[in-house]
């Protein structure tokens, strides 16, 4: 039986008269690249920002690896892994500067001998001693990347990653996002408006409309159960006009 | 490294790279050289209009000048302090806090498993180390500049005054700088964050001793402290509640007598404690910041 990484339950977020989340419940198995569709406003983000400990909800219940995000914060923190959206860092620093912050701050070992692995990994090197000011949007994102795995999570939250990207810089993201869940078996829960990047990244999707998930499957599952699209732009389109009507 | 030496290591390299510190850092530590230099020209003035009177036969006293000690030429630090080393103190406080919540920084540091009143603690030593700094070498090129001025080597006494005098300037600008990350989580804009401890900073400084005093708005630019008020009427019930308040004169007076200046009187114990109090009070509110406050989003 897989374990599940990431769970809620009934999870509710009222920002004073507005219903950002509508009692959500959400199970993502270990392993696996899920991918959270929907359109502005539907409560993606909001999601992520609670379930990365960053802002509690207004009530339910949710779990990382087990770990409840209430009871057990900094238990979660420890597991999770984050990127922002728009991140921009440290400008002043350095990128192995910035990188050394956020590996002290998540108290890990051998700091730069493990920068190194990372920006291996990434296939990112030969910038270490460049200001993260001058960095172009993709390299920041790369950077983000890697301050997120620095202390080895086992979930990875990447709000919007490819977001401002060119087709290169999404393509070498999307590779960086297969390799963390292939090679060092991270599970991975992102939001994205990209959805021909999901197709080929996501292992699963779930739709989220103004606060409720109205659908949740497998990627696999998800293009076989609509045979009369084309895409899944198509399948989202209509599960979303489904869900209207 | 520990979390703790990483990020005061963090906050000093961030500080010292960016460019409005280096400004008013470049602005306070060439004031603080040309002090004694300034000092030495007051005094070539006067003593020229001296030798001028006595020529003419107008005086027969000795030249007032003649007994005043070396300290006289760091009279004019003092409102340095007050006024740049504060502006200097409040400028990195604030870009130290709002730096995180402009580059988005924040939500990193939130979702790590870090205690933000460490964080922030840490982040306030950062800066405090900072200021040591900046005040350890003013100290030294104030010495040196004295000496050259004096034309002899300051002496250890006079050496250790002044040493005294930039460590109760760390005591008077840490407050500062513990205002200005508050006002740099707390504040809804930028421009916000930098102008309201700049505007608290001109109320202790300028708005307070004048409530207190009845003195004269542009003597509270001299170096010494402001006369006390008179034993009745407004000024008397008012000065007993400002007076602590008032920094600038709180730290004018314990200068004035480390410097051992003529006209100074009275004790240093109650004002070091004014001081010592508030900077207690702000760096205690630094340290209760909330976790909500550090992700708000900035309007500009």
């Amino acid at each position: 039986m897989t374990a599940t990484a990431i769970s809620t339950t009934a999870l509710t977020k009222r920002y004073g008269a507005t219903q950002a989340l509508n009692e959500l419940s959400l199970s993502v198995p270990a392993g696996e690249i899920f991918g959270l569709l929907g359109h502005n406003g539907a409560g993606k983000t909001t999601i992520v920002t609670i379930l990365t400990t960053l802002m509690e909800p207004s009530s339910g219940t949710a779990a990382i690896s087990g770990h409840d995000i209430a009871t057990a914060a900094n238990q979660v923190r420890r597991t999770i892994g984050y990127l922002p959206e728009n991140v921009q860092f440290y400008d002043n620093l350095t990128l192995v500067e910035n990188l050394l912050f956020f590996a002290h701050l998540s108290g890990v070992h051998a700091p730069t001998g493990r920068i190194r692995e990372v920006l291996g990994f990434l296939d990112f090197t030969g910038h270490d001693n460049q200001r993260m000011g001058t960095f172009s949007k993709g390299m920041r994102q790369r950077a983000g990347i890697a301050q997120a795995i620095l202390h080895q999570p086992s979930v990875l939250f990447l709000d919007e990653p490819t977001s401002g990207l060119d087709p290169q810089g999404v393509a070498k993201l999307r590779e960086i996002i297969i390799s963390l869940n292939t090679q060092l078996g991270m599970t991975i829960f992102m939001n994205t408006h990209l959805l021909a990047e999901v197709t080929k990244t996501c292992t699963s999707i779930g739709i989220l409309s103004a606060g409720t998930l109205i659908y949740q499957a497998s990627m696999a599952a998800t293009l076989e159960s609509f045979p009369g699209q084309e895409s899944l732009e198509d399948i989202y389109l209509h599960i979303e006009a489904g869900q209207r009507s | 490294m520990t979390r703790w030496s990483a990020v005061i290591v963090q906050e000093l390299l961030c500080t010292v790279r960016e460019r409005l510190p280096q400004l008013l850092l470049a602005v306070f530590v060439g004031m603080i050289a040309a002090s004694a230099f300034i000092g030495s020209s007051a005094r070539s003035s006067v003593t020229g209009v001296y030798q001028e009177a006595l020529r003419q036969g107008l005086t027969t006293v000795a030249n007032p000048f003649d007994s005043f000690s070396p300290l006289y030429y760091a009279r004019n630090t003092v409102i340095y302090i007050v006024l740049i080393g504060a502006l200097l103190a409040i400028v990195i406080g604030v870009r130290s806090t709002l730096r995180d919540r402009q580059a988005r920084t924040a939500d990193l540091i939130l979702s790590r498993d870090v205690n933000l009143s460490f964080y922030l603690g840490s982040k306030l030593a950062g800066l405090a180390l900072f200021v040591l700094l900046v005040l350890a070498v003013s100290a030294m090129i104030n010495i040196g500049c004295i000496s050259i001025v004096a034309g002899h080597v300051l002496s250890v006494g006079d050496s250790a005054r002044i040493a005294a005098l930039y460590a109760l300037a760390g005591l008077f600008m840490l407050p500062f700088v513990a205002l200005g990350m508050i006002t740099g989580i707390r504040s809804s804009s930028a421009t916000s964050a930098l102008l309201t401890p700049i505007v608290i900073w001109s109320v202790v400084i300028f708005i307070l001793p004048l409530l207190g005093t009845a003195a004269h708005p542009v003597s509270l630019l001299n170096p010494v402290s402001a006369p006390p008020a008179s034993g009745n009427g407004f000024f008397a019930a008012t000065s007993s509640l400002v007076d602590p308040l008032s920094l600038g004169e709180q730290f004018k007076h314990v200068a004035a007598l480390m410097l051992a200046d003529p006209q100074a009187t009275g004790t240093m114990a109650g004002s070091i404690m004014a001081l010592a109090v508030f900077a207690v009070a702000v760096c205690t509110a630094v340290a209760m910041t909330g976790r909500k406050r550090m992700r708000r989003m900035l309007h500009d």
